[in-house]
């Protein structure tokens, strides 16, 4: 008798009439396992651990829920078409018909995936949300080579090349891009739209190496859906900038590859026409809906013309300057989105040829900087006067222009970063730039702050001190150490008082709290004095502060907490207490390195 | 009607007992018949039955074409009535055909505006307003895994020296433990055991020594129950009773004392259980604490057990020291991304783990 025997007749409860295994998934549904994988992956059914696996642990369970959901699936029905119709191409082929076949191969039956992603997401916001996978696909398999072998299509690729361009030049035109960071993995970025956050990873410039253990069957499936999710987000970001979505791009930089900047273009173009439009058709509106389909055609060729017009003075630099300011018109930006517009602000960026140019490309006009590169359709050539920052990233450079300031194309991402521009000196040519750090680490919840942070903290804090920032003098103030030094020294005794009252403030609160427990303890007032004392001046004033929050929690929150929210919290004391640990051996390692050096 | 002849006139009953009444039954039965429908036919004029058809003649063909229209009930029964709407196979169906059907008034409206992008084939999915419509579908998140990991600030292209030793040191830990468990682990059982081969003669010696000591074995079960067999013939005096029973009650007694005694002890040391106990339910809490926390954790790290194979992450990309220059142009990067993107889906539970593929 097998262990879970159920006389026949008698229903099935618990795990087992709540999960299906696989393999009788499939029964059910009468697909083929490739079908039934592609369905699950499109249809967002993953599998599920049951806390007792009936039929073993080497099995793979999906809820028998999720199992009717995808049963009642009208794509489950074109996926049996579709196998239908290979059989009938291969009896075809077989009897040497090849005219059928051939009839038959043009007629494939396909499918869309609209009514999926509205399914899976029924509010854009919800799509926001996932996106950080969507985008991390979409741009590694921008990046792969086509492979036969792996049914990679070249079709696909540039599809995904086509959806992330747009999806970065929609980033940079309303300057929503946040965080950079430089991984041995890849580039992260973080942006925000309609205050989501999205991180997403870029791979190197580099060629990928394609390794046995990846199922590209099931990559593709995901970036299937993933290329359909995207392009109705574009689309639906590109109308909220009115902008017409399938872009129309110039070939010619098409053709030399320069998608990014075609699509800068291109958003510029709209933008102007619009302009021209409104100015056109305030006057003569009812005229143009009269003419309906006409006047529609009518702005068509009026997007050419301005795109025309754009493509004329290519290499005068007022144009790209003017897409800047025109990006400028609306002003519902919050705070944050015009301190990142203004961050490269009247800056010219040329990038030298070794320079990896995609990701600079998108970045520098995302803080308002204008940029040019090295080769076919740049906007201006490396002899322009008013180029202020060159980006080299090589031992030495033989030819110099005075007018501008040569960097490692790190200083853009530092400066990107820190949000303000970091002292250039450092980062110059043939020399080690300082460390790149990531701005995805919370220095103060981690307690531990690496030196350049500090540095870095300390311009920020000078920046911002800086009432009237003169455009030429900023940078010296900046670099002046000893300026710095009068501030740092200014500020400190101003935060010292300030931090006196504050922890004078803390200790009492903490004191009458923890009297308070004890009191609710039941330990005697005298004997709990003794302990205070001892424990007081143990701990710093800094560490003090930060676990009064935590202190009057214990205090108030202890009690009231129900017990599912008591055993969080302590699972995050004990996460705090690891990291507090780990920041001392990092000190140590820190002291010893030194006296190594030193040594 | 011939004659009656074949019918047997031996004796007088079976005579008159033979004679036929058909045409009198057949009489009655018309006449009750005729009463019941009121008359009949043949006694009613001809005019009255019938009548000349006096209206112009109806052609063939049209006849034919009557007919043809003529809409059979099974046939009727296949065509779609308007008026009924057909049963949804699930209230899933249901709500995606109530969210589709504003979606076109959507569009119908705006072809004038856009135009183009209803050439493009694109529509913008989430323009109609009727979220209200729209079931939340409340669903449970695989994993609380995020979909982009951030590597640690160890691993960036250009690290501070602490940050990377620090991620330097996790990565060795990694790989230390990897050779360690291969090394402490239990030795695997060996496929082939190298040895003599025993020959006929110790087999046999083996055997023998065997069977030997079954044989002691038994000899010591025979003896132990013959003395049992002795003691129990022995008969029991009333005396030895008595003095039985008398030891009996006095055992007795003296355990229900000691009882009392252990008891009334206890009670004293109430205090002492109370605190055992309480004592005990805090280790419980703590236990089960301690397995909360390390479940979440767990939950962290990766997926739970979905099918055959264990998930297995993918290696930290660290840069070694000596590999450290500062130059973006000079950076070995990471040429595996689609791996770590696709041990990404499976650390999320998105996808089972599998095996390595075979190249075909």
């Amino acid at each position: 008798m097998p262990k879970h025997y159920r006389p026949p007749g008698k229903k099935k409860e618990g795990n087992a009439a709540k999960y299906m295994t696989r393999t009788k998934a499939v029964k059910y549904l009468q697909v083929s396992l490739q079908d039934f994988r592609r369905l699950c992956v499109l249809k967002g059914v993953f599998p599920r651990e049951p806390k007792k696996k009936f039929e073993g642990n080497h099995k793979t369970y999906y809820h028998v829920k999720d199992i009717m959901f995808l049963a009642h699936e009208p794509l489950l029905e074109k996926f049996r078409e579709m196998r239908a119709h290979g059989h009938k191409v291969n009896k075809a082929l077989a009897k040497k018909n090849k005219e059928r076949a051939e009839r038959l191969k043009a007629a494939r039956p396909s499918y869309k995936l609209d009514r999926l992603v509205r399914e899976r997401y029924p509010s854009f916001i919800d799509a926001l949300r996932d996106l950080d996978d969507c985008l991390s696909m979409v741009h590694l398999f921008a990046t792969l080579p086509a492979v036969e072998r792996e049914r990679i299509e070249v079709s696909r690729i540039h599809n995904c090349r086509r959806l992330s361009h747009e999806w970065q030049a929609y980033i940079s035109r309303t300057h929503s891009l946040r965080k950079v960071f430089i991984a041995v993995k890849g580039i992260y970025y973080q942006a925000e739209v309609q205050g989501q956050k999205i991180t997403w990873l870029t791979p190197h410039a580099l060629q990928q190496v394609l390794t046995d253990e990846v199922d590209f069957n099931v990559m593709l499936t995901f970036l299937e859906f993933y290329e359909t999710l995207l392009a109705f987000v574009n689309f639906r970001l590109y109308h909220s900038i009115n902008v017409k979505y399938p872009p129309i791009l110039d070939p010619q930089l098409e053709a030399l590859a320069e998608d990014l900047y075609a699509l800068f273009r291109y958003f510029a173009a709209s933008s102007r026409a619009r302009v021209l439009e409104n100015q056109d058709l305030t006057p003569s509106l009812p005229e143009n809906a009269d003419l309906g389909s006409a006047g529609t055609e009518g702005d068509e060729s009026d997007l050419r013309l301005a795109q025309l017009q754009l493509q004329l003075p290519t290499n005068t630099p007022g144009a790209l300057m003017q897409l800047v300011e025109e990006s400028g018109v609306e002003d519902t930006d919050d705070d944050e989105t015009r301190e990142c517009k203004s961050l490269f602000k009247n800056l010219k960026f040329f990038l030298s040829r070794e320079v990896q140019r995609e990701s600079l490309l998108f970045i520098i006009p995302a803080f308002g900087g204008v940029v040019s590169w090295e080769g076919g359709g740049a906007p201006f050539k490396e002899t322009d006067e008013g180029i202020t920052h060159q980006i080299v990233d090589r031992p030495s450079q033989c030819h110099m222009f005075l007018s501008r300031e040569y960097v490692q194309p790190q200083w853009v991402f530092d400066c990107v970063n820190a949000r303000i521009l970091l002292p250039t000196d450092i980062y110059a040519v043939g020399r080690v730039p300082p460390p790149h750090l990531s701005p995805f680490v919370d220095n103060e919840a981690e307690g531990y702050v690496p030196e350049y942070a500090e540095k870095i903290k300390r311009l920020q804090a000078a920046a911002r001190k800086d009432l009237m920032p003169m455009p030429g003098l900023d940078v010296e103030d900046i670099e002046d150490p000893q300026n710095i030094l009068v501030a740092g020294v200014i500020s400190r005794t101003e935060a010292n008082e300030a931090a006196e009252t504050k922890r004078e403030m803390s200790m009492r609160e903490s004191r009458y709290h923890d009297e308070l427990k004890m009191e609710l303890q039941g330990i005697p007032y005298s004997a709990s004095r003794v302990d205070m004392n001892m424990q007081i001046p143990v701990e710093d004033t800094e560490s003090k502060e930060e676990t009064l929050p935590i202190s009057e929690l214990a205090v108030n929150g202890e009690i009231m907490m129900s017990n599912r929210r008591r055993k969080i919290y302590k699972a995050m004391m004990m996460g705090q207490e690891k990291k507090k640990n780990e920041n001392k051996l990092l000190e140590k390692r820190k002291k010893l390195a030194k006296a190594k050096k030193s040594a | 009607m011939g004659k009656s002849a074949k019918t047997s006139r031996k004796g007088k009953k079976a005579w008159r007992a033979n004679i036929p009444t058909d045409d009198i039954d057949e009489y009655i039965e018309k006449s009750t018949k005729d009463a019941l429908t009121g008359g009949s036919l043949t006694t009613l004029p001809s005019d009255s039955l019938f009548y000349v058809d006096k209206s112009t003649d109806v052609p063939a063909k049209k006849k034919i074409e009557k007919h043809r229209e003529k809409v059979l009930h099974c046939e009727s029964t296949l065509q779609k009535n308007p008026f009924v709407v057909a049963v949804p196979s699930s209230i899933l169906n249901k709500s995606k055909k109530k969210r589709k059907v504003p979606k076109v008034v959507v569009e119908n409206k705006d072809v004038s505006k856009d135009e183009k992008d209803n050439v493009s084939g694109m529509v913008d999915l989430w323009e109609a307003k009727d979220q209200d419509n729209v079931k939340p579908t409340k669903k449970a998140k695989p994993s609380i895994i995020p979909a982009v990991e951030i590597e640690a600030p160890g691993c960036s292209f250009n690290p501070s020296f602490e940050a990377h030793q620090d991620a330097l040191a996790s990565a060795v830990a990694v790989e230390m433990q990897k050779i360690y468990k291969n090394e402490l682990g239990p030795q695997p059982v060996p496929l082939t055991v190298s040895s003599e081969v025993v020959d006929e003669e110790s087999l046999y010696i083996l055997g023998s020594d065997h069977e030997e000591d079954a044989m002691d074995e038994e000899n010591l079960e025979n003896s132990d129950t013959a003395a049992d067999r002795f003691s129990k013939t022995k008969r029991v005096t009333r005396v030895e009773l008595n003095r039985r029973i008398r030891r009996r009650e006095r055992q007795k007694t003296e355990a229900e004392a000691k009882k009392i005694e252990k008891l009334s002890k206890e009670i004293d040391s109430l205090p002492d259980i109370m605190e055992e106990i309480a004592k005990d339910d805090e280790e419980k809490q703590k236990k089960h604490l301690r397995r909360a926390v390390a479940k979440e954790e767990r939950r962290k790290l990766g997926p739970p057990r979905l099918g055959r194979n264990k998930f297995e992450p993918a290696p930290s990309q660290v840069l070694l020291s000596e590999e450290i220059t500062g130059s973006l142009r000079k950076l070995k990067g990471c040429c595996t991304l689609t791996r770590d993107r696709f041990k990404s889906l499976e650390k999320r539970g998105l996808i089972v783990p599998g095996t390595k593929r075979k190249r075909k």
